[in-house]
């Protein structure tokens, strides 16, 4: 599953703050990172629905809403899980080592 | 869309006195004047014998309105009370009136079911009468629906675009916003970090180095947008809570609906430094204008776009992200409302 894709320091641990999603950038990617029950998870940083930062939404309990028109996500998963977006997000490995956060981008595109 | 059930300012203190004043409100023309006690009062301006405005006529015997036209009389809850030439009042001639509250140098309507009208739900607006704060009122008529108002009050990118000679600055654009919501409330928290102090914070703070500023605006339904905005000089700890040697201002808005298309804005501002100085209180005030004419002439033209193509669908952006909370939970008050009053209409749109 992983053998095409290269790691990427991300961000610090402690840059993730709960209950909000942090936006990071990797080569021409936007990534939302956001801790959930304790887990660090990466998922695209787009609203599939209208293009909006999803970084800048509303993150509860497990899941994040966009912040303008309501979409809801899975944060684990990235299943999407209210309209009007249709369909999920994609997620991304993430591997902590030390305060260092690592994203794996599958390079085969 | 209007939510009747909630107080909005009428007008200011100085505008009510003892010669009627005429102002439409939710497409309802009202009459305002000052009992001899000084308490103010509403009722609809209309005649109920044939439409006169009751605005043209006069105070006579103490609070009766006098109507111009043919003499009818009302007392200060509507009631017509005599009819020239006639010795009795017909059934049923009586104008409607409106609960009135003065506060915060602001005389506020009450415009839905009067039966609901409790004064402890006005919204705070305290810094008109604080005496740790300098401050000044004024209003301005505009060509546009309230909501594209709180629009622009929620979104402050648009300071950066429209008021570069005043309180814009390009740094805002680029500046992290963060956006709390509650089921009645809206915060919208803006922090730009060193960067150049806008020409009004200059000429009112003296700042001749970079500033952190801070924006923080507050949405209370269902058109109060109060902002509390100020500089200190970089690196001083206002991010952390500790704002010293800079400004610190209030930017008090009160919208109230004139029409779909026109609003009555009451606006302030309030500041913490030079209190006692009424040329400091005019100058802020005067910067302030510059800006809210300019975007008066943006909503008037927003508003004539839109009557031109009613149909027409707009994009939303990242910065409209308090913009969108505001008007979700405008909606939901309007369908609850709607819903209270028994009406086949939704909130559909």
């Amino acid at each position: 599953m992983t053998e095409a894709g290269s790691w990427h320091r991300v961000a610090a641990v402690s840059d993730i703050a709960d209950g909000e999603a942090k936006s990071v950038r990797v080569g021409e990617l936007e990534i939302a990172l956001c801790r959930v029950d304790g887990a660090i998870c990466a998922f695209e940083d787009l609203c599939p629905h209208a293009y909006a930062l999803l970084s800048e939404g509303f993150v509860e309990g497990g899941e994040i809403e966009c912040p303008l028109h309501g979409a809801r996500f899975e944060i684990a998963t990235g299943r999407c899980l209210a309209p009007p977006a249709d369909r999920d997000l994609q997620t991304y490995p993430v591997r902590v080592d030390g305060d260092d956060v690592f994203v794996e981008i599958d390079t085969q595109g | 869309m209007f939510l009747r059930n909630a107080w909005y300012v009428a007008a200011t203190d100085r505008e009510i006195g003892r010669t009627p004043l005429r102002r439409i409100i939710m497409n309802e023309p009202i009459v305002m004047y000052r009992t001899e006690a000084g308490l103010p009062v509403a009722l609809e301006d209309r005649c109920v014998h044939r439409h006169l405005p009751l605005s043209m006529g006069k105070l006579v015997a103490g609070d009766i309105l006098e109507c111009l036209y043919h003499g009818l009389c009302y007392d200060t809850s509507g009631a017509c009370v005599k009819v020239p030439g006639q010795p009795a009042v017909p059934p049923g001639a009586r104008v409607k009136a409106y609960p009135m509250v003065e506060r915060y140098h602001w005389v506020w309507i009450w415009m839905g079911d009067p039966a609901l009208a409790d004064p402890a739900t006005i919204t705070d607006f305290h810094w008109f009468d604080d005496p740790n704060w300098g401050a000044a009122q004024r209003y301005l008529h505009v060509k546009g629906n309230w909501q594209l108002v709180v629009d622009n009050l929620l979104d402050l990118t648009h300071l950066a675009f429209v008021h570069t000679t005043t309180i814009g600055t390009r740094a805002l654009v680029d500046a992290k916003v963060k956006v709390d919501r509650s089921p009645d409330d809206v915060l919208v928290t803006r922090w730009t970090i060193d960067a150049p102090a806008p020409p009004t914070f200059i000429k009112a703070g003296g700042f001749t180095s970079n500033v952190d500023r801070w924006q923080i605006i507050h949405f209370t339904p269902p058109s109060f947008v109060r902002l509390d905005v100020g500089a200190t000089p970089t690196g001083t700890g206002a991010p952390e809570g500790r704002r010293v040697g800079g400004i610190s201002m209030r930017n008090l808005n009160a919208m109230t609906p004139e029409t779909e298309t026109t609003t009555h804005y009451f606006y302030g501002q309030a500041h913490d430094f030079d209190i006692h100085n009424p040329n400091t209180t005019e100058m802020i005030m005067n910067q302030i204008t510059t800006a809210f004419l300019e975007d008066q002439a943006v909503f008037e033209a927003q508003q004539a776009n839109m009557l031109q193509m009613p149909d027409a669908p707009q994009v939303d952006i990242n910065a409209d992200t308090g913009v969108l909370q505001a008007r979700r939970i405008l909606d939901r008050l309007y369908a609850e409302e709607q819903a209270a009053l028994g009406s086949r209409r939704t909130a559909a749109e």
